[in-house]
């Protein structure tokens, strides 16, 4: 394994590539700049409509209760994710394509064919909340859908991979706009800051709908295709082994930026919980909200779930394509026009496209998809994050440098068991309810 | 008449964009085949083995319920 290091070179007199600074601050700062992206992306995505439901009413049903669950969910994304960048620097590789190489086919397949699969199933939620929000404000279904699709597919057909991250981070970056809707509703700081640090039992005590909602709120901030598609986006965007300390800030950052807007819309659900009012999703409470906060608030609301929409249908849509075009052996990359690499792009816009018409075709039962989104990402998720540990401890394939530490062990051991007793509890919960009546 | 040469020459740091750097040589599985069967590797592998086949057990019971399989049994 060569180690050598290409990032930064020394010279004397200015050259034409790259950027010339004169001092180490600015070389830091500019090199952080170069790797900034994946981290945000992949946890900011993160957010996408299921998550601003789930958070929504999280602080609509529980009020500010729930919110230190967030603080415990931070490190636990960040170290899971911080593995990812590791690997995806230290093999330039993802992770389908690892799998398949390490625990071979069959393990291989297994890993695909469930990725795949709850990720369309998310697509088709994702476009039922772009439908939901952009109905409630007097766009038709038909108009709205297409459209979302059409936008999807020239984001990324443009044949730069630049070019989608740098337009995916402006959308991250318009979930500001929580924070702006937090001081609308004019939270108690003070019960804000309690809330966070010290876990308290709502009134109504622990019962299943408590525990299922801590669940769901733990496989929201947790999502299978993350593992995927964080390492795909490095590989994609060739990271450096230098840049790995960059790549760790970046995945920081992103988490504490994504778990600081999930408390937002736990706040601004805790509005409804405050004035009693009831709602099933975040459009119902945007048009319930709107005598009291007025039109800026619940166009706001409404616009940044289609936002969380669209922020989860790229990222999601691409961790398919991306696993699918390297287990395939497929030109797999952004880089390349979209004559360059068919099957890669076919894949992208192919569930981009079939989950939105489905979302089209009248009386879908939405219920059943979300129902088994949720049972699928509970196989896949304590799958892929086992293999991640375990390809992160394979010497052979990484040497002494990438390897996980001891202590890194003990806590990725800790955070998988926990992730596969919740995942048992939220499935068991699905498929037998009346364990839990 | 006496010259003073100037010895200072300023130094440049250069970056690079990690997308127009030389490729790294990267750490690769080729030729390494599948990983080594080692115990913590074969227990995973079994704890995953018996926590799909639970998973799987209960979505078939599941959709044997909804199809009303068991309510003759009841």
């Amino acid at each position: 394994m060569r180690l050598e290091v290409a990032e930064i070179e020394v010279v004397t007199t200015p050259a034409s590539k790259g950027v010339v600074v004169r001092h180490n601050w600015q070389r830091h700062l500019l090199t952080f700049l170069m790797v900034f992206g994946p981290g945000l992306i992949v946890m900011e995505a993160d957010n996408d409509a299921g998550a601003v439901s789930t958070y929504m009413q999280a602080g609509g049903q529980y009020g500010l209760h729930l919110l230190w669950i967030l603080v415990v969910l931070l490190p636990i994304c960040y170290f899971v994710q911080e593995m990812v960048a590791r690997l995806g620097i230290a093999t330039g590789k993802g992770h389908a394509a690892m799998i398949y190489e390490r625990f071979g086919k069959w393990w291989g397949r297994f890993s695909l064919f469930d990725l795949l699969l709850v990720n369309f199933l998310t697509l088709i939620t994702e476009f039922a909340a772009i439908s939901l929000a952009l109905g409630a404000i007097g766009v038709s279904p038909f108009i709205a859908v297409p459209t979302s699709a059409l936008g999807l597919t020239l984001m990324v057909v443009t044949g730069s991979y630049l070019r989608w991250e740098r337009i995916v981070i402006v959308l991250c970056l318009m979930d500001l706009t929580w924070f702006a809707l937090v001081f609308m509703v004019h939270p108690s700081w003070g019960s804000v800051a309690r809330s966070t640090v010290m876990p308290t039992i709502p009134s109504g005590g622990i019962n299943s709908s408590l525990i299922f909602l801590i669940i769901a709120i733990v496989g929201t901030t947790i999502a299978p295709w993350q593992l995927f598609f964080q390492q795909s986006c490095v590989a994609e965007k060739r990271l450096r082994f230098a840049d790995l300390k960059w790549a760790r800030l970046d995945t920081l950052i992103g988490a504490i930026f994504t778990v600081s807007v999930a408390g937002a819309m736990m706040l601004v659900g805790n509005y409804g919980y405050q004035h009693d009012i009831a709602f099933q999703d975040p459009a119902q409470f945007a048009g319930a909200v709107m005598p009291m906060l007025g039109h800026f608030a619940r166009n706001a609301i409404l616009l940044l779930m289609v936002n969380a929409a669209v922020l989860g249908t790229t990222a999601i849509s691409l961790a398919s394509a991306w696993a699918y075009g390297e287990v395939k052996g497929w030109e797999h990359s952004l880089h390349k026009k979209l004559w360059e690499a068919p099957g890669f792009y076919a894949t992208y816009i192919a569930c981009v496209g079939a989950a939105a018409a489905i979302v089209l075709i009248p009386h879908v039962p939405l219920q059943l998809v979300i129902i088994s989104v949720q049972v699928f990402a509970g196989l896949i998720l304590p799958s892929a994050i086992i293999f991640l540990q375990l390809l992160l401890n394979d010497r052979e394939l990484l040497g002494d440098r990438w390897v996980n530490r001891p202590w890194n062990n003990t806590i990725n051991w800790t955070i998988i068991i926990v992730l596969f007793a919740l995942s048992l509890l939220l499935a068991a919960q699905v498929v037998l309810p009346q364990l839990f009546a | 008449m006496a010259t003073m040469h100037n010895t200072y020459e300023p130094q440049y740091l250069k970056v690079i964009h990690p997308l127009h750097d030389v490729p790294e040589q990267k750490c690769s599985g080729k030729g390494l085949g599948r990983i080594n069967m080692t115990r913590p590797v074969r227990v995973s592998l079994g704890v995953l083995r018996g926590y799909l086949i639970a998973m799987t057990l209960m979505l078939g019971y599941h959709v044997l319920n909804l199809a009303g399989v068991f309510h003759g049994l009841k």
